[in-house]
């Protein structure tokens, strides 16, 4: 246990160390976020006087492209040092390497979180409350388990194919479909006058039913994706 | 004529379908009553969710396949869950089609984003669809491999995407459309179940096509690299 | 009552076309294998004829 768990912290450190000495990932997932918001405004948000209940729908449609952004960035180290192909012959059992790779995506969505909810907030909210943001946390950090163990698993496919760059969006939004409905959901349910707690708290547990499926179906199958 | 083994089976089933399909296309028209509220609407309703559950039953088989190829590497499973998924894709890109239709002849518009099961199919549709850009850029024993992951992947989101649609909408617009449930009459639902079955023999009718053309193809591919190799340079 | 007929036809329309175009899809594939089988049919042809030229002298 002790073992893996030193293995766990050597993936991570590995991950964020080299995010650290580059800042290239997280800055270009923080300015695409800051740009699709953008055109998202310059889309549709002159059409509406305002803009609050589109304020979830554009926030979780940021994010999930921005996660594609990222997850697919994420890989291309790996890839490009051959970082691969040496974590594979260490005796390193897959499901850990899946582990590491969703714990260091899911800090990459944490640190674009910090940055693009207070600006949708400012950007879109009229009259926020300050007990809104600890609801929308909530949702980031549910969502972020579901989109950092599927994301995982279909990047680590689309490194080993041809089309990667082009394959893992195609892949991966069609099966986030439905995180972005749950999670724009749930901040439409908290964000503005009325907080709807129900609705709120349903599309929550739908998001971690989401990752559970999702972790179950990754921890199954992931043995073989490198099954070479 | 003498025909054996596979060729038998599909003609048989191809009759099958054949029968049943012709009868359920006279029973939903000429035999089972006019709806009440709908009229002659409902007649779409034997083919269009007879084929519908046709779909996603091809990608239950699809996803069984890839279990058991991930299980046991035999190459027969990876062509099953591909022709299973070929077929599911043509089946729900019609329900689609044809539940688009049936909108624009209920509610009078094309499209209607507040249906769960339109939306949930077009979904599908976009899932199933990067399985083939998944398999074309991959090749040998990984595409097998990624396919089978990726049949389970998708099969896990359908049930997922149907529900947060659904959910969303049960949020929105409180009423749910209800089309078929438990109402309908009993003369109705035998015609129902006829053309499911008949679209069931369809779909199992094409999976031994597809899979016999394949057989074909890939032993004539090994007959090539034989003669190749046997011929004198 | 008779737009709602146009739809059911339409309905049944598209799916007769669809499964026509589906066949269609097989058709243009048997050709292809039949294609193949005539290519090797030639070729095992050619490959006798080039034994028995070997064969000749």
């Amino acid at each position: 246990m002790t073992a893996a768990s030193r293995q766990f912290r050597a993936l991570l450190l590995k991950d964020l160390r080299l995010e650290l000495r580059t800042r290239q990932t997280a800055i270009a997932m923080v300015l695409f976020a800051v740009v699709a918001m953008m055109a998202f405004q310059f889309g549709f948000g002159f059409r509406v006087d305002d803009t609050t209940p589109l304020a979830g729908g554009i926030l979780w449609a940021t994010l999930a492209l921005t996660a594609v952004l990222g997850v697919g960035r994420s890989f291309v180290p790996e890839r490009e040092q051959r970082v691969l192909d040496g974590l594979l012959l260490a005796p390193v059992s897959r499901n850990l390497l899946l582990v590491a790779r969703a714990a260091s995506v899911f800090v990459y969505l944490v640190v674009v979180e910090v940055i693009t909810v207070p600006l949708v907030t400012v950007f879109f909210v009229q009259d926020p409350a300050a007990t809104d943001f600890a609801l929308i946390a909530v949702v980031c950090v549910a969502a972020n388990f579901g989109i950092s163990i599927l994301g995982s698993l279909l990047a680590a496919m689309a490194v080993f194919s041809r089309a990667r760059e082009l394959l893992l969006p195609v892949l991966f939004l069609p099966a986030l479909l439905p995180v972005i409905i749950a999670s724009a959901g749930a901040t439409h349910a908290v964000l503005g006058v009325s907080n709807d707690m129900p609705e709120y708290q349903g599309y929550v547990l739908f998001l971690l039913v989401y990752a559970v499926i999702f972790a179950l179906v990754a921890y199954a199958t992931y043995d073989h994706v490198f099954d070479d | 004529m003498t025909e054996t083994g596979p060729g038998r089976s599909i003609a048989l089933w191809g009759t099958l379908t054949a029968v049943l399909s012709t009868a359920a296309i006279v029973g939903a028209f000429l035999v089972a009553p006019e709806d009440a509220d709908q009229g002659i609407i409902q007649r779409i309703f034997y083919f269009h969710v007879a084929i519908a559950i046709t779909s996603m039953v091809a990608f239950a088989v699809a996803f069984v396949a890839g279990v058991l190829y991930l299980r046991k590497r035999e190459r027969r499973f990876d062509e099953i869950g591909v022709v299973s998924i070929g077929l599911g894709v043509l089946f729900s890109a019609l329900t689609v089609l044809t539940g688009s239709i049936w909108a624009k002849a209920s509610w009078g518009i094309w499209w209607q984003w507040s249906d769960p099961r339109l939306v949930t199919y077009a979904i599908v549709v976009l899932l199933y669809v990067s399985y083939f850009m998944l398999r074309s850029s991959v090749d040998g024993e990984r595409q097998a491999r990624y396919s089978a992951i990726f049949s389970v992947v998708a099969f896990a989101s359908v049930p997922l995407s149907f529900y947060a649609v659904r959910v969303a909408q049960s949020f929105i617009h409180p009423v749910v459309f209800t089309q078929s449930g438990a109402n309908m009459p009993n003369t109705m639902l035998v015609w129902f179940v006829v053309s499911q079955v008949a679209m069931l023999c369809l779909f199992i009718t094409l999976l031994k096509l597809e899979l016999l053309q394949r057989r074909v193809d890939q032993a004539l591919g090994e007959l090539k690299l034989r003669l190749e190799a046997s011929r004198p340079v | 009552m008779s737009s709602g007929a146009d739809f059911v036809i339409a309905v049944y329309a598209v799916i007769w076309f669809v499964l026509l175009m589906y066949v269609v899809l097989l058709a243009s594939r048997t050709a292809r294998l039949s294609r193949q089988v005539e290519l090797l049919s030639r070729l095992t042809g050619l490959h006798d004829e080039d034994d028995e030229d070997a064969g000749a002298p």
